[in-house]
């Protein structure tokens, strides 16, 4: 599944470590994440998307390209 | 006990490393009983430098602090829970592989046989009561 995880957080100036620290998850999460090699739980994605002040549509594509 | 406690429990750094001294402690004192000092002394050996080695290494290895329980967030879970079924899965086909090479020998089959009926019961019931719980 697409995501936009690592552009977010780079606009904000932020590490991986950082964004990891504030979700509650390990660095290799949000690496992984942003990889697309893991997908994460409604929670997490909820989390994400509050802590980005978006929603978890416009971050998450679960359209195939 | 709750489960929050529990979790704190098995998610502490020390968990695993005193798990396998106990573990370690109990094949000494079985190697002991059966006369096999041997065993026990290298059970013990073996045990303990295994809860050093997760101690120590953790500090350096994700795979390490996860197996700890201490770095384990949900996408470690789910790891955890792919490799426990593959590795259970592993040995139910040992098990049953066992089962047929001792029956072809025209052995009984025991202990094979109710370790595989222990192992298809167990899924058996852990399958209704998770199904049960939604």
């Amino acid at each position: 599944m697409r995501n936009k995880i690592r552009g977010l957080r780079t606009a904000r100036n932020l590490a991986q470590g950082q964004l990891a620290d504030a979700m509650g998850v390990s660095r290799q999460t949000i690496n992984s994440i942003e990889n697309e090699r893991y997908i994460p739980s409604l929670p997490l994605a909820l989390a994400l998307a509050r802590y980005f002040g978006t929603t978890v549509e416009e971050i998450f594509d679960d359209q195939r390209a | 006990m709750t489960s929050e406690r529990s979790r704190t429990i098995t998610q502490s750094k020390w968990f695993l490393p005193a798990s396998s001294l106990v573990l370690g402690a109990a094949i000494l004192v079985a190697g002991l009983i059966g006369r096999q000092p041997v065993v026990g002394v290298s059970g013990l050996i073996i045990m303990t430098a295994f809860g050093l080695f997760v101690l120590l290494a953790g500090s350096r290895s994700e795979t390490v602090r996860g197996l700890r329980g201490d770095g384990r967030d949900e996408r470690f879970a789910m790891i955890d829970l792919r490799a426990t079924a593959l590795s259970g899965l592993t040995v139910i086909i040992a098990l049953i592989v066992a089962w047929l090479v001792a029956i072809a020998r025209g052995q009984s089959g025991s202990p094979y046989d109710w370790l595989c009926a222990i192992g298809g019961l167990a899924y058996l019931i852990a399958l209704g009561l998770l199904r049960w719980r939604g």
